[in-house]
Formats: C-alpha cells, structure tokens, sequence
C-alpha cells in the first residue's frame, strides 16, 4: 500500500514535469504544440547518446538534453509557429507531421529496436517494506525542483512577469517596452529544456523507442485540458489524478489497461466540461 | 449552369485511369491501388476537416472501425461479404455520428485532440477487449479477398474512388456544400442565417464516415490481414493529412493528386532509404509546401493553368498590371 503511494507520488511528479512545458507554451501563446512530445523523445536519446555511447560524464548528459531540447524548440518556434501565427489549426496540424518526421529522423539514426536506457543512479532505497529506486528518488525530487524553480520564475521575477505580461495583452506588453518576439523565444526554449530534462527520467522508466513521444505528448494534453488552460495548481492536481489512476489500474486491474483511464477522462472533461475541471488561472 | 469543363476534367481523369492497367506492369499496379484507397481516405478526411474546419485526428479510427467489423463479420461469423461490407459501412457511419458528440461543445484544436483521445483509445481497447475477436495485437489474417489479381483490385479500388469523389464533388457544389464551408468561416453567421450548425455538421460527419468506412472495408479486403498497429496508428493518420494537405485541401482533385504524389514519392525513396526514416523526407517536404504554399499542389497547378490560360488568350493587357 505504502509502495503504491510512493510509486504512484514519484510517477505523478514526473508527469507534472512533462505537462509544465507543454502548458507554458500553451498558456502563453495560446498555441498547441504537438511536437512537444519530441522534446522528450530528444532528451532521453541525447542523454543516451552522451553518456552511454560515449561514456561521459552525466552531468554532460543532462547539459546536452537540456540544450538540445531548448535549441530544437526555438527553432520550431523561428521556422515554424511563428510563420503559421493566428492560425492554430495550421499550427497543430504541421506541428504533428514535423512531429512524425523526427521520429522518422530518429528511426535512422538509431535503428527502430528499442534502446535500454540505464538508471540514472543505481541502487534501491529499501526501509522495511518499502522499495524505491534512487532513480524513481532523484526523478521526483529533481520534477519537484523544477516546478518549484519554474513557479517563482513565473511569479517573482521581472522575466516572470514580462511573459505574463505578454500572454495577457500582447499590445499593452509591447507599449510597456517589453519585446514580445524575446519572451516568446525565451519561453519557447525553456519549454524545450523542461520537455528534454523530462525526457531523460521518462526513457529510464520506459526504455528509448522511436515512437516514445505519442505517450508523454497524451499525458501532456490530459493534464492540460482536464486541468483548465493556464491553471498551473489545477495542472498538478491533475498530474496526480493520472499518475495515481495508471498506478492503481497497472497494479489492481491490467497493465495493458494503463492508458484507457487516461484517454476517457480527457475525452469526459472535454465533452463535458470544455473549460477543464479547474478553470482558468494565471500562469 | 452545367460545369462542362470540369465534367470533361473528370471524363478525362476516369478514362486515362481506365487504360492504365494496358500500360503499367502489375507492381506499379499495386502502387495505384494503394495510392486509391490512400485517396479515398484523405477525400474523406477533407469532406470533415477541409470543409468544415473541424480537424480530425482520429481518421484512422473510422476507417478501422469500417476494416474491423467486416474483417470480424466475415471471418469469425462466416457473413458473406454482400452483408458484411453494407454492415462495416453503417456501423462506421453510426460511429462517425458518435465521433460528433464532442464537436456539439467544443472546435478548433481542442476538437483534434479528442479525436486523437478517440484513436489511441480505440487502439489499447483492441488489444485487450475480446481478443478472441479481435485478434489482439496480433490482430486477423487470412480475410477473404473480393477479387484476385491486380487488374481486377485495380479497377475495383479506382472504382470505389472515382463514385466517391463523384459523390463528394456533387455534394460541395450544391448549396449544403456552400454552407459547410460557411461554417469554417464562421458558425455563428451561420446560425444566424437561419441554418442549423448542427444538422450541417452532422451531415458532414456522416459522409465523412460513409466514405471512410466503404474505404476501410474494401481495403480490408484487398490487404487480407489487419492488426492495431497498423490501424490505430499515427503514421497512418500523418499519411492521410500529408495526402489531403499537400495535394490541396477543400478541393476534390487536391486530396487524390496528393495521394498519388505521396504514394510514388514514397516508393521512389526506397532505393535510397527504405524504413520509415522515408517519412523524414517526406514529412519536410510536407512542411515546407505547407509552410509556403498552404493550398497544395492542386493551387500551384491551377495557377500554373491560369496563367498560361492567360498567355494563350492574352488576357492581360499589354503593359498592364499583373493582376
């Protein structure tokens, strides 16, 4: 029971990291970045590439997931949002497509076999009864830490509020002498960042596959919709709701079972209550 | 006004096409049956997302919807196909009905992504719900083929797409048509025109979902096997949207010109790379006639037709200005 609580805890915490970028940039551009999966997919393969092929170090690792996740946002955003601008169908649709054509990308570069990802740091935490990785540990307290850090950046910061300020009113932003182009690109990037340092703790409970992205790009979205646009506390409520339901259904009912809740709860929230379960905060 | 150019447009289209299996070896033949059930589907993506604006996702689903239940009604119930096909085909239509419930509340991206939900939903259920049906992951071979023979499926797809495209063609040009592309433009002015967005979008799902399932269930056919995986499957979903997107969406000719393009594009990668890394390319190529040139194809032929049209009859005075 007490198992179920830590690996249903520690799973939700990943899934509120994966869902935090993709909100950033919904809830600031409005926009539906469906190619947010392959900043995770991005991650997790640098980080393989990095430390398991060429045996550096993990810290170089990290730096290089983080980089290129950040990098390959922006450029998204310079080549491709920015141009589809005021068009948010256009945006989700060439959104998906680049989205299967990195997959294919990825494909040819490391073979469609599946990659075994090690964990981030060996080991078991056992107390009693209790069993949790120092991997499932460093996972959710490094998910914890960029929330946190993500959270006072919005709230506290002259940054912060330069891209709220932006998301509110773009006209009044750019009046009050803020360069809307220049927020947009910054949180573009850290969206990317969040996506690929998700994406590295995400291969390590899933193993790396050229396919990797739909599952955490569903995830994202479920949080987002069922937790109302914008409303960073209602995104992790729902983070936990998700994380918990697939703990419980993976161990209670079936494992193949472990994304049915996932899809009905996003198909419900939206039928019935398209605003999302939380409304609309401020981000 | 009887649109004679257009009608010698799809005599022509229907002729050249008929001839063609005298010509092409049977391996190319292939090709084109695959490009024609590959053009149904994104004709029948387009009469939903192209007209009306409502963006599906969840394409895949229906035509599965349309593969699975003949595939089951022939295989494991022994229905002859005279029955089967007809009944994949109403309960594909019944389904796209239901698939239209989230669109009563909410459009726009929000709309795509249920349909999404919808897709790989359909996909885990498969695997797990009744596999003893279903065939599970491994899903059902050893369907019963209509006809044998690549001449024969040849004309029986081109067949299917040709009364389709017909089909949809005649219906934009009639005044329902009109009012679905009134409302992409805006449902509220359409309401207050006096038109129910409703029924409007009901009708469209239902065509939709009509052509999507007689699709599915022919291709069933023609492939004899069937698996999630290649139903269910984002790959599929990014073939049908490339196929209606590049070829020109909200025309009739663009999704069937962008199918073919597709296709043989694909085909004549896999001397140089053969996988799925073909995508790659593809997909860029995709972006970038997206990016730059959003109506597809089908725009830059017709206004590669125009001007020359214009050269020939000098259209434009001389010296004047271009347009």
């Amino acid at each position: 029971m007490l198992n179920l609580l830590i690996q249903g805890l520690a799973l939700s915490g990943l899934y509120a990291l994966i869902a935090v970028g993709f909100t950033m940039i919904f809830s600031v551009g409005r926009v539906l970045n469906l190619a947010y999966g392959t900043y995770i997919m991005l991650g997790g393969y640098v980080y393989f590439t990095i430390v398991q092929e060429q045996g550096l170090p993990k810290v170089a690792g990290f730096a290089g997931a983080l980089i290129a996740g950040g990098l390959f946002a922006v450029i998204v955003y310079e080549f491709l949002v920015r141009r589809l601008e005021g068009n948010p169908k256009a945006v989700s649709i060439s959104t998906l497509i680049l989205a299967v054509a990195m997959q294919a990308l990825i494909v040819l570069i490391y073979r469609p076999t599946s990659k075994s990802m090690w964990p981030v740091i060996n080991g078991v935490f056992r107390y009693e009864e209790i069993f949790v990785t120092y991997n499932v540990i460093v996972a959710t307290v490094t998910s914890w830490v960029a929330l946190g850090g993500l959270l006072i950046l919005v709230r506290y910061t002259q940054f912060g509020r330069a891209v709220r300020a932006v998301s509110m009113d773009r006209k009044g932003a750019v009046i009050s002498g803020i360069d809307p182009e220049r927020m947009n690109r910054a949180t573009w990037m850290i969206s990317g960042a969040l996506g690929a340092l998700a994406g590295v703790f995400f291969a390590t409970y899933t193993q790396l596959f050229p396919s990797m992205w739909v599952w955490p790009l569903i995830i994202a979205v479920a949080v987002v919709v069922v937790g109302g646009i914008g409303s960073i506390i209602g995104s992790l409520i729902v983070a936990h709701i998700i994380g918990f339901m697939e703990v419980v259904t993976t161990t209670y009912i079936a494992a193949e079972l472990r994304g049915v809740f996932t899809m009905l709860l996003i198909i419900i929230v939206l039928v019935m209550a398209p605003k999302g379960l939380f409304g609309r905060g401020d981000i | 006004m009887i649109p004679y150019r257009q009608l010698a447009g799809w005599a022509v289209f229907g002729g050249v096409m008929c001839l063609l299996p005298l010509v092409l070896p049977p391996g190319i033949l292939r090709m084109v049956i695959f490009a024609n059930f590959l053009a149904i589907f994104a004709l029948s993506w387009d009469f939903i997302s192209g007209r009306t604006g409502y963006v599906s996702f969840g394409h895949p689903f229906l035509i599965a919807i349309g593969a699975y239940s003949t595939a089951i009604l022939s295989f494991r119930f022994d229905w002859p196909l005279i029955i089967s096909i007809p009944s994949a085909v109403l309960i594909t239509v019944i389904s796209g009905l239901f698939f239209f419930v989230p669109a009563l509340r909410i459009r726009g991206t929000y709309f795509a992504l249920v349909t999404l939900a919808f897709m790989e939903l359909a996909y885990q259920l498969t695997q797990v719900l009744r596999p003893d049906i279903t065939g599970g992951t491994r899903g059902i071979s050893g369907i019963t083929s209509i006809v044998s023979g690549a001449v024969p499926n040849f004309y029986l797809s081109f067949s299917i797409l040709f009364v389709a495209a017909l089909l949809l063609w005649f219906l934009a040009r009639t005044r329902m048509g009109t009012a679905l592309a009134a409302v992409r433009m805006d449902e509220g002015a359409v309401t207050a025109s006096g038109l129910s967005t409703i029924r409007l979008k009901l009708f469209a799902f239902g065509v939709s979902a009509l052509v999507a399932g007689i699709g599915g269930a022919f291709y069933v056919h023609y492939l004899g096997s069937i698996a999630p995986r290649a139903m269910f499957d984002i790959n599929f979903l990014f073939q049908i949207l490339v196929a209606a997107l590049i070829g020109g969406s909200t025309t009739i000719a663009g999704p069937i010109i962008g199918a073919f393009f597709l296709t043989f594009l694909l085909e004549y990668l896999r001397p140089f790379i053969d996988g799925p890394e073909r995508f790659l390319i593809f997909g860029s190529v995709a972006l970038i006639v997206y990016v730059l040139k959003p109506n597809g194809i089908y725009s830059i032929l017709e206004s590669g037709y125009g001007l020359a049209l214009a050269r020939f009859r000098r259209f434009r005075p001389e010296g004047g200005p271009a347009k």
